[in-house]
């Protein structure tokens, strides 16, 4: 198996974490933001997994997953519900909130576009009666959520998150994962930098077309 | 939208007591309401669900491998199919051409739930599409095909017209 990962890509951090926290054996390589490691897609996709068959995972939170089934912990209801809602609700208005604040220097703006999910999550993990967000252990939805929200959670006044945000932060593998990805500094990263002016500019609002902030890759 | 595919997707599992759904937040995304436990919210979470409650385990994918495909595709379903722009469509028509050059199904040769949630999904971008780009996506348009005559899936959903034979002779690009 074959781990495919570029620097400064906060999914990457995703599943560097989840491979550490696994203990699967992998090996991982490091390649730049626009390689084309799956061959069938016309644009990057990292991080990529590729399977002893030849078969390619490019989904984050689906390689995520499956190192985690590999390692004998079926993914229940509610772990797949915080999966879904951070692929399609959070990671939109994070992508535009690091994507404003990294590259354009607009701090103030990411409170507006992020307040909805953060206190969202906040609200969950206060209503919870488990020491993690879905059980008394770590699960998938747990890494990959502390993955997604570490360049910005650094200075959250929502207490519920700040605690489970530190509490799942002090495992090894996410630590040794940020540092891997990000070397370690949350917005400061420069790697996250280089890694977000690849990305296409996020589209703002709903249903609105935007110009893109890249070529449309063929 | 996401609520007529759950109910399409119960009649094709065959569940006979329907559920209760209420939709959430601008995007209207589904909630299943359960007498026995929280409710549970999102399109693929629900659809997972229900083939678990239907015990149809094979449509989640056989071996560890399948079902991280069957997996990835449902992902690939709802964070670039649903409420992609328009210029982003042909990318996605292309990587799934591409993809299922030598598949039949998503997960290769086994239908699985990502087979019907990818077609409902890209149902109203492939009834738009003429025939000329029919033939110049011709795998994914041989997949569609496939999965809308699959038994039980296609419900709420009208048929599109696929010709099996080639109009356009050489392809132009």
């Amino acid at each position: 198996m074959k781990l495919f990962v570029s620097d400064g890509n906060p999914h990457c951090v995703k599943v560097l974490a989840v491979l550490r926290y696994t203990g699967v054996t992998c090996d991982v390589e490091h390649v730049n933001h626009d390689e084309r490691v799956v061959p069938y897609l016309s644009c990057p996709a990292l991080p990529a997994l590729l399977l002893p068959s030849g078969t390619y995972l490019f989904r984050p939170n689906s390689i995520c997953r499956y190192l985690i089934e590999l390692n004998g912990q079926e993914s229940s209801d509610i772990v797949n519900q915080w999966l879904e809602w951070e692929a399609t609700e959070l990671q939109p208005a994070l992508m535009q909130a690091l994507h404003m604040v990294v590259l354009q220097g607009k701090g103030a703006e990411t409170t507006r576009l992020l307040q909805g999910p953060l206190s969202y999550l906040d609200q969950s993990l206060s209503k919870r009666t488990t020491l993690f967000l879905t059980a008394e252990m770590v699960s998938v939805a747990d890494v990959v959520l502390w993955a997604a929200l570490y360049p910005i959670l650094s200075d959250s006044s929502l207490t519920e998150l700040q605690h489970w945000f530190e509490r799942v932060g002090v495992l090894a593998a996410c630590e040794s994962a940020a540092q891997t990805a990000l070397q370690g500094k949350g917005l400061k990263s420069e790697s996250l930098k280089s890694y977000l002016q690849r990305q296409p500019a996020p589209h703002h609002g709903q249903g609105q077309v935007q110009g893109r902030g890249t070529q449309p890759c063929n | 939208m996401s609520l007529k595919e759950l109910s399409s997707l119960e009649k094709a599992l065959g569940l006979k007591k329907p559920n209760k759904y209420s939709t959430q937040g601008d995007r209207k995304v589904p909630v299943l309401q359960s007498i026995n436990g929280p409710a549970l919210v999102g399109l693929v979470t629900i659809a997972t669900h229900l083939v678990q409650e239907a015990k149809r385990p094979e449509l989640l994918g056989g071996s560890a491998e399948h079902k991280a495909v069957v997996q990835q595709w449902l992902e690939y379903r709802v964070t670039k199919v649903d409420g992609c722009h328009k210029e982003d469509i042909k990318t996605i028509l292309k990587d799934l051409n591409s993809y299922l050059e030598d598949k039949v199904y998503l997960a290769g040769n086994q239908f699985t739930l990502a087979d019907t949630l990818m077609y409902y999904g890209i149902h109203h971008v492939i009834v738009d599409l003429a025939v000329q780009e029919k033939e110049k996506y011709m795998n994914m348009t041989r997949w569609f095909d496939h999965v809308q005559h699959y038994p039980g899936v296609r419900h709420h959903l009208p048929p599109v017209v696929v010709l099996r034979n080639r109009v356009y002779t050489s392809g132009h690009h």
